[in-house]
């Protein structure tokens, strides 16, 4: 038979972001603890959530837990019987163990024989009875970004109950009737106004608004059906699409009536987004601020009002910010205007302290605070910004002349990266550190820097800014493309090789000062340069990480560099895996082969996007397997032996060869120059990796008939460096043993 | 309602609910919570309720008198409810019905707004509560003060004074507030808020740089006597000077005299004595007899 469960968790305001999120673990965690508590349901749990509640429903579950049986093996009937056919201590244990006499224990066949063996059923209980159980589970199940002490206890072994928010009511239904379940709260809080929550059958509409005029008061319920529609007749809609598609429409309306469209905004959380968790009955109301306010940037009219208050801006038909937003507010729509008006003067005010720092950040070139940069220290052990500044502004142009190829770039890329951080000193950051970048970027566009300067100081943190995560768009760059590059590549190297090379790391989770996402931010353009700038460079990581130590005059140290390389490698392959990429395919392409240095983050891409083609061909997965073994036979071979051996110092043995032998070297003859001119051009890498795959066959047949390790130290040389010249061809490629699965 | 119409509502609304009046702290701090009031009351297993007003300097804020929301100088009314009631939200609503608010004719919202405070190790989670959009209260459940895990839990409820007579009052700039039915704000204050201004901005007769040096002196002076006074085991003038460093830490700060580093260093410096204040606080209260609990 099955029966209704309703559970609603009563809080005090859930942070928006987590309102989601909460009602999803809500449901998947309550269907893991009725499966463990072995509750059937024959409908799957739903689950709802606003900011006040956190609600569940299952339609049907079991009103009886499942029967139980359970078979115990306990000792042999060898050992269980001594030879007068009486139970041993071993079997009177083993029944007493389980509460039978020996009598009921029953004999099984195993596969070592047979063996005495329990078998018990237990008859599962009423659910009534376990429910308690499920739902302290299910609150402790659930997880918050950050919880809070609110003086709460639990009767489940555990005592102190953490949560989101202090929970205010439980509703907790079974068939209509209540489930017995209590918070405790701890003695040292107990007092008149504190007392345990108690499950039971009421809930409460919204905070300030209700049937009849009487708000807050609660409502008795014995269904879900009954629940729904308490909430609707007391301003909550419980569905959080039908709050976001009420927002949508009415933000629509409101914009229509003063001929205007409502701001999409790009990025991965809009206001939008959030909204709806913000409020249990939305309404829009629409507001007004004096024009003069419109000859602000849009960047800080569009922050000030969607970061700030929430608001949604209202554009024209030329996509120009108008006076008009849009503020949604929880309330029914019969008391808006005085609402709008006190929006307005809060907006307002806002924008007035904004046009003062507009007014007095302009009063000065960008140029001309560099000076003041001097004043905000970078890393105790770096100096200032403005010392970051400079180097900035020598690497970026080293950057564009060496790594990215493109000499006509420099003059930019320096100007901007040199002008990248004045914004810090200036009082709109300071008040809207979201906007740092941007504002550089609109100071030095009014100051008459040219496009490219301007653009790529508006864009220099990108692709990780402080809000903004995407690369910026071909239309965004416009004529900054390559100097942006240039500009955001210095800007994130400076700061990942000074940090190392001050000692910096980052620990678990400790990253103080953002070196993960500064390296991923790094490894975001290089891997997609052509894609983003149009430029056909493919520098060598080991080429930047020299340019940042010649500005900073430095070489690194090999304990630094020891830990630098692996912490890049480690986010180069983040940021590929990310996108999709197998993890193994990542593995074999990121290998610090022949060095760490000659790694091209753009060819890596290229290599794992063909990668895939190939790990289920034959032969390639033939050479795959093969390959660990020419690495570890390789590796008999002394660095300085191959090395003057491969200089001419040193002659091979002219032995006859083995066929196989004469085979492999011929394919490696053959094959090599094609996979080299790839390597060289960087383009389809296809075509390198078929290559590659038909050395299969010919390895195969070397191992199987050609002894690497004879006594003659002369033949065993000319096979190891043959070995050895394999090895290193395709090593430039990948390191194919990692694409073995492992077994 | 004038200002002090609205300082009285309040006192009298969290008089009937059992809260001690107090007065403000008589040395500058940059907030109620600062007062021995919160900052020590809430340590500790007593229950205790106390409401106050507490003027609160922000060197940083100040704009010379020039600015219709930015103050040098602005008043909190700090209530403190120890342990937090299960209805402290309604309670809050019921204090704003008090003062002429009706919640129901605005759009009242809690939204997230944990609040920390580095140099009192101090932080809690909670909302700002916004009134038609304007941010007119910090609601915060006090988690931990001077480092240390409290139990139970306090509610610490700051309302902004002037920002809440403003919406009152229908006025937009501070200083056309009503003090009282006579007395404009701006007859009260606005001298010392265009003094302190510049003061705090180092805009006086004497070199920068001697500016500076005489707040560090002053801040390593205070921090000497406050070392000296815990090791003395005199908490709350111990306090006081903390509280004293800290001023002379925002005063070096607003007049631009510290870099980002040196900063975080005077941070800690401040934490670390109200670390050490509040721990010997509950050290001496572990001593006392009990029952001195409110009844």
């Amino acid at each position: 038979m099955y029966k209704e469960l309703l559970l609603e968790i009563g809080c005090e305001e859930l942070p928006a972001s987590w309102v989601p999120p909460l009602s999803e673990q809500l449901r998947t965690c309550i269907g893991i603890h009725l499966k463990e508590a072995r509750l059937g349901f024959q409908t799957e749990p739903e689950s709802f959530a606003t900011p006040r509640r956190l609600v569940v429903h299952v339609a049907r579950l079991a009103e009886r837990q499942e029967d139980l049986e359970q078979t115990a093996t306990g000792p042999s009937v060898q050992a269980a019987f001594d030879a007068t056919g009486q139970p041993t201590p071993a079997a009177l244990g083993f029944a007493r163990k389980h509460g039978v006499a020996v009598g009921q224990l029953v004999q099984v066949q195993t596969s070592k024989g047979v063996y005495l063996s329990c078998r018990q059923k237990q008859r599962g209980a009423a659910a009534r009875k376990v429910l308690a159980g499920v739902l302290a589970e299910t609150l402790r199940g659930l997880t918050f970004k950050k919880q809070m002490n609110w003086d709460a206890r639990l009767n489940d072994g555990r005592g102190e109950f953490l949560f989101g928010r202090p929970i205010r009511w439980l509703l907790f239904l079974f068939g209509g009737r209540v489930v017995p379940f209590v918070i405790e709260r701890s003695g040292l809080a107990l007092s008149r106004g504190v007392a345990p929550v108690r499950a039971g059958s009421l809930t409460y509409g919204h905070r300030f608004f209700g049937v009849d005029g009487k708000p807050g008061r609660p409502v008795r319920v014995k269904s879900f059906l009954e629940y729904e529609k308490a909430l609707s007749q007391n301003y909550v809609l419980l569905s959080r699409e039908k709050r976001r598609s009420r927002i949508e429409s009415e933000l629509k309306a409101n914009a229509e009536r003063v001929n205007g469209v409502v701001a999409t905004e790009t990025g991965e959380s809009t206001l939008l987004d959030e909204v709806p968790d913000l409020v249990e009955y939305p309404s829009v109301v629409t507001g007004s601020f004096p024009k003069e306010f419109l000859a602000l940037p849009e960047e800080v009219l569009k922050t000030t009002m969607i970061h700030h208050q929430h608001y949604f801006p209202v554009i024209n038909k030329q996509a120009d910010l108008t006076e008009h937003f849009l503020a949604v507010t929880n309330t029914p729509r019969d008391n808006v205007s005085a609402i709008a008006r006190n929006s307005e003067r809060v907006l307002v005010a806002r924008l007035r302290d904004a046009r003062f720092f507009w007014e007095a950040d302009r009063s000065a070139a960008l140029s001309s605070r560099l000076d003041r940069l001097d004043t905000l220290v970078f890393h105790a052990k770096l100096g200032s910004y403005l010392l970051k500044a400079r180097r900035i502004e020598q690497l970026a142009g080293l950057v564009a002349r060496e790594a990215l190829g493109r000499v006509e770039l420099a003059k930019n890329a320096s100007r901007a990266a040199l002008l990248a951080k004045a914004d810090l000193t200036t009082d709109m950051v300071g008040e809207f550190p979201e906007l740092q970048g941007v504002m550089g970027g609109i100071y030095a566009r009014e100051d008459g820097e040219c496009e490219a300067v301007w653009r790529s100081v508006y864009l220099h943190y990108l692709p990780i800014g402080v809000s903004v995560e995407a690369a910026p768009q071909p239309s965004d760059l416009g004529e900054a493309r390559g100097c942006w590059a240039a500009t955001s590549i210095a800007d994130k190297l400076d700061t990942l090789v000074g940090l190392f090379h001050a000692g910096e790391k980052p620990r678990g989770a400790r990253d103080p000062f953002g070196l993960r996402r500064q390296a991923h931010g790094f490894f975001r353009i290089l891997v997609d340069l052509p894609e983003l700038v149009g430029l056909k460079a493919r520098p060598e990581l080991g080429s930047l990480v020299s340019a940042a130590e010649s500005v900073y005059e430095v070489s690194l140290s090999q304990e630094i560099i020891d830990r630098l390389y692996p912490f890049l490698l480690d986010r180069l392959r983040f940021v590929l895996e990310q996108r999709g990429h197998n993890v193994r395919n990542v593995r074999a392409v990121t290998q610090p082969l022949p060095s760490w240095r000659q790694i091209r983050p753009l060819d890596v891409r290229r290599k794992l996007e063909v990668l895939p083609e190939f790990t289920s061909s034959a032969d390639f997965l033939q050479l795959a397997g093969l390959f660990k073994r020419v690495r570890n036979i390789a590796k008999e071979l002394p660095e300085e032996e191959f090395g003057s051996v491969e200089s001419g110092e040193t002659e091979i043995s002219d032995e006859p060869l083995e066929s196989a032998e004469a085979h492999l070297i011929e394919e490696l003859d053959r094959r090599r120059p094609k996979i080299e001119a790839v390597l060289d051009a960087g383009v389809d890498y296809r075509l390198a990796f078929a290559e590659a795959a038909g050395f299969g066959p010919a390895v195969d047949r070397f191992f199987t008939e050609v002894l690497v390790m004879v006594d003659n130290p002369f033949l065993r040389r000319r096979r190891l460096v043959l070995l050895k010249r394999l090895e290193e061809l395709v090593l430039k490629l990948a390191d194919v043993s990692e694409l073995v699965k492992q077994k | 309602m004038t200002l002090q119409d609205l300082i009285t509502s309040l006192s009298r609304f969290w008089a009937v609910r059992g809260c001690l009046i107090q007065q403000p702290l008589d040395v500058e701090v940059g907030a109620g919570t600062m007062h021995p009031e919160t900052f020590l009351r809430v340590l500790g297993p007593q229950q205790w309720r106390v409401a106050y007003v507490q003027p609160s300097r922000r060197p940083a804020d100040g704009r010379f008198g020039e600015n219709p929301n930015r103050l040098f100088k602005h008043h909190q009314f700090q209530v403190i409810l120890k342990p937090s009631p299960d209805a402290v939200q309604g309670l809050y609503l019921d204090s704003l019905r008090a003062c002429g608010i009706d919640p129901a004719k605005h759009d009242v919202r809690f939204e997230e707004d944990n609040w920390e405070s580095p140099t009192l190790g101090a932080w809690g989670i909670g909302w700002q509560v916004l009134l038609d959009g304007m941010e007119i209260t910090q609601f915060t459940y006090f988690q931990q003060a001077g480092g240390i895990d409290l139990a139970p839990i306090s509610v610490e409820l700051t309302y902004g004074l002037e920002r809440i007579a403003m919406h009152l009052q229908g006025v937009d700039d501070v200083y056309d507030l009503q003090w009282s039915a006579a007395v404009k704000y701006r007859t009260v204050r606005h001298q010392e808020e265009v003094e302190q201004t510049k003061y705090s901005f180092g805009m006086v007769d004497m070199p920068e740089s001697e500016f500076s040096a005489y707040h560090r002196t002053l801040f390593d002076q205070y921090h000497h006597m406050a070392k000296t006074l815990i090791r003395s085991k005199l908490v709350l003038p111990a306090l006081d000077m903390c509280l004293k460093c800290s001023h002379a830490f925002n005063i070096l700060d607003a007049s631009g005299g510290i870099g980002v580093t040196e900063r975080a260093a005077y941070i800690l410096k401040v934490r670390e004595l109200a670390v050490a204040i509040a721990g010997a606080h509950l050290i001496g209260l572990d001593k006392e007899v009990p029952g001195v609990s409110q009844g």
